[in-house]
């Protein structure tokens, strides 16, 4: 973990040019590039509510508006709000003390009731007058949308548009290619016309279609708005009653604008997401389908696969002058990594591999004609991100044992010191290096300097594959180092 | 030092708490350990059923204006004290069936009507009167009216009442108040 909460001093930078912490990094095993959620294909996985767990598939979830069905938010803070139950004494008869004290006490157990309450805000269902529950969970009224016709309507008629407008789409193609084949259609065989083909296919027919979109009454503006009540600016405001604009727009169905008719709100379905790269469209990160698992089937975290650099301390950054960093990296992957220290601009341009045209990939190519992919190209950009200082790169490799979880326990750190290395623990290792700032470098600005890195990166995706490309790489990545602001002096 | 404390039958008081000064402890009140409660500036007086839980302070500051003979600083029945909150109130009156939930904290010159919730955090510090069933909640100190009073924690407070004594030396009831409360003679010691 880099930094929790503080801010980010040491940014890699990704292949698309983003700067970013090295835990919201990705790593592309098959490209071996590392990609950040910019660059990167996000999908929804599943659906599933954040309180309950529930899974829900995502033709159900769009049936339910997104939303749970059995779980509440509060309406007043968006809390999650909890079933509370209480004991009612059940309503008994009032009985006429006129009577006589004969007529026979009925002695009915109190029945369990149940009603929402929010613990943060302490807003409860019976504030708004909901009448508690028999049932723990559900049978909570539900409010209809007063425009719930109108909106059925208008998703009608765009429907039908849709619909229309492929059936016109599908007509001209026909008409583009009349060239009649030398098979018989099926249409021609038996005289089924288009309307009965679609009648036995179970879609709707056209006229449906048309007479929805002729029946269709487009909304009117209109001059005449609702008058302002008459004591608008002369009644006292009292904000306790009235909601606020966050509260309103949390139902835009009803948008209550007095604290009475704030109503439970179904919380909302959260998603769990895939990532895939762009250029392979392989998968990043994988999650687990259980909600409840927060683990992941395929995890190519930069943070796994990239060496990491912290900053222990350095020295104040002064203009022209020379000042002392310690830095620290650490090797996260199972395997030994040679490691060497560049300036940016020394990292080779990377090879363009023109892939040799194969038919395989022109056929590809040719099928996958529908979606445009030159948009889902990623961009690559290199960042031109000023630096005010450099840091002098010594000329060693160094060697970064593999990670060993059990070397944890291991406290004698090697001292095969030496001028440039402080300390050496398992995969870890301490550097003394210096960093030489511009002269013309302002005071009170921020000192960031670059360095880059280069790593000798052992791939392990499946040998089968893996059998004509080799398994050692040499791989390059450019980190930024926040030291503070530039002294002035 | 202590010997101002009035604790009445029916309450439980933990011993290990500081109670300085003048102060009167309602029956049916629990007062966890570790609860600070100082009357430098007057009488406390806690009514019945309350609940004080751990960390609390609660302190009679002394004013300049300070009248003679000094006023009580009066807290209602069923009022909870959350953990670690704090009530510096020179002035009179606490109502009932309040909540200060905990780590809140209120300043001097801040009346409290009856079933408002202090929230979790939140810092009353300007002189402000808050009206009945006020709920204050939030970072951002967002105000609520609750349509009814908080309900009464009195499960809990029989629940505390059983079992405090089998983990915690308490301090004893040191005065025996005759009260034709059909609650009281229930409660009562088998003190004479």
């Amino acid at each position: 973990m880099a930094y929790l909460t503080q801010p980010d001093y040491v940014k890699y930078i990704c292949s698309c040019g983003q700067l970013k912490p090295i835990t919201s990094l990705y790593f592309c095993r098959h490209c071996l590039k590392i990609r950040c959620g910019f660059c990167i294909c996000h999908e929804v996985d599943s659906h599933y509510c954040a309180n309950c767990l529930e899974n829900m598939p995502s033709s159900e979830a769009r049936l339910k508006k997104n939303r749970c069905s059995s779980c509440f938010d509060c309406p007043s803070c968006f809390h999650t709000l909890s079933t509370r139950a209480t004991m009612a004494q059940p309503r008994q008869v009032v009985q006429d003390p006129a009577a006589g004290g004969d007529t026979k006490v009925e002695s009915k157990q109190p029945k369990k009731m149940y009603y929402l309450s929010c613990f943060n805000c302490r807003w409860t269902s019976r504030d708004v007058g909901i009448p508690d529950q028999p049932v723990a969970s559900g049978g909570w009224p539900e409010r209809t949308n007063p425009h719930a016709a109108r909106v059925n309507q208008l998703l009608d008629y765009y429907k039908a548009i849709a619909l229309q407008e492929k059936q016109e789409k599908i007509e001209r193609e026909r008409k583009k290619f009349n060239i009649r084949g030398k098979y018989i259609t099926l249409t021609d065989k038996t005289g089924l016309t288009g309307a009965m083909a679609r009648n036995i296919a179970g879609l709707p027919s056209s006229e449906s279609s048309s007479s929805a979109i002729a029946s269709f009454v487009p909304s009117q503006a209109t001059e005449e708005v609702e008058e302002l009540p008459e004591d608008i600016f002369t009644k006292e405001v009292n904000l306790n009653q009235i909601t606020s604009m966050p509260q309103r727009l949390a139902s835009p169905e009803w948008q209550p604008s007095s604290v009475s008719r704030l109503h439970p709100l179904a919380k909302l379905l959260s998603v769990k997401r895939s990532q895939r790269c762009r250029a392979c469209d392989h998968n990043l990160t994988k999650p687990e389908y259980n909600p409840g698992s927060i683990k992941f089937k395929i995890e190519l975290l930069a943070y796994y696969h990239v060496p990491e650099v912290k900053i222990i301390s350095h020295e104040p950054v002064k203009p022209g002058g020379k000042s002392a960093l310690l830095l620290k990296l650490t090797n996260p992957t199972g395997h030994e990594m040679q490691l060497r220290l560049l300036q940016p601009e020394d990292i080779p341009p990377p090879e363009e591999k023109e892939e040799p045209k194969s038919i395989e990939k022109s056929l590809e190519r040719s099928l996958n004609l529908e979606k445009d992919t030159t948009s889902l190209k990623p961009i690559e950009v290199t960042c031109e991100q000023p630096a005010t200082s450099r840091v002098s790169a010594p000329d060693v490799t160094l060697t970064l044992a593999q990670r060993d979880d059990a070397a944890e326990y291991d406290d004698d750190a090697q001292h095969d010191t030496n001028d440039i290395i402080m300390w050496r623990k398992s995969n870890k290792l301490a550097l003394r290096l210096e960093v030489v700032t511009d002269e013309g470098a302002e005071g009170g600005a921020p000192a960031v300097a670059k360095v880059a890195l280069q790593y000798s990166y052992r791939n392990t995706v499946p040998p089968a594959a893996a059998a004509a490309t080799p398994r050692d790489h040499t791989l390059y990545t450019t980190v930024l180092l926040d030291l503070g602001t530039v002294s002035s002096n | 030092m202590s010997h101002n404390v009035k604790i009445l039958p029916g309450a439980t008081v933990c011993e290990d708490c500081t109670l300085e000064g003048d102060i009167t402890i309602g029956g049916g009140t629990v007062i966890h350990p570790r609860v600070t409660i100082i009357a430098e500036g007057g009488p406390i007086i806690i009514a019945e059923y309350c609940i004080i839980e751990e960390y609390s302070t609660i302190i009679h500051k002394k004013s300049d204006k300070q009248e003679n003979p000094p006023k009580p600083l009066f807290i209602g029945a069923h009022n909870v004290f959350e953990v670690g909150c704090k009530l510096e109130s020179p002035c009179g009156h606490i109502g009932e069936s309040n909540v200060f939930e905990c780590r809140s904290f209120v300043g001097v010159d801040v009346k409290i009507g009856s079933g408002c919730v202090i929230g979790a955090a939140c810092r009353l510090t300007a002189p402000q009167t808050l009206a009945d069933n006020t709920v204050i909640w939030g970072s951002e100190h967002h105000v609520r009216e609750a349509l009814e009073k908080q309900p009464s924690q009195l499960l809990q407070l029989d629940f505390l009442s059983k079992v405090m004594p089998n983990y915690h030396r308490l301090r004893k009831p040191n005065v025996h108040k005759r009260q034709p409360s059909t609650r009281q003679s229930q409660e009562s010691s088998p003190k004479p």
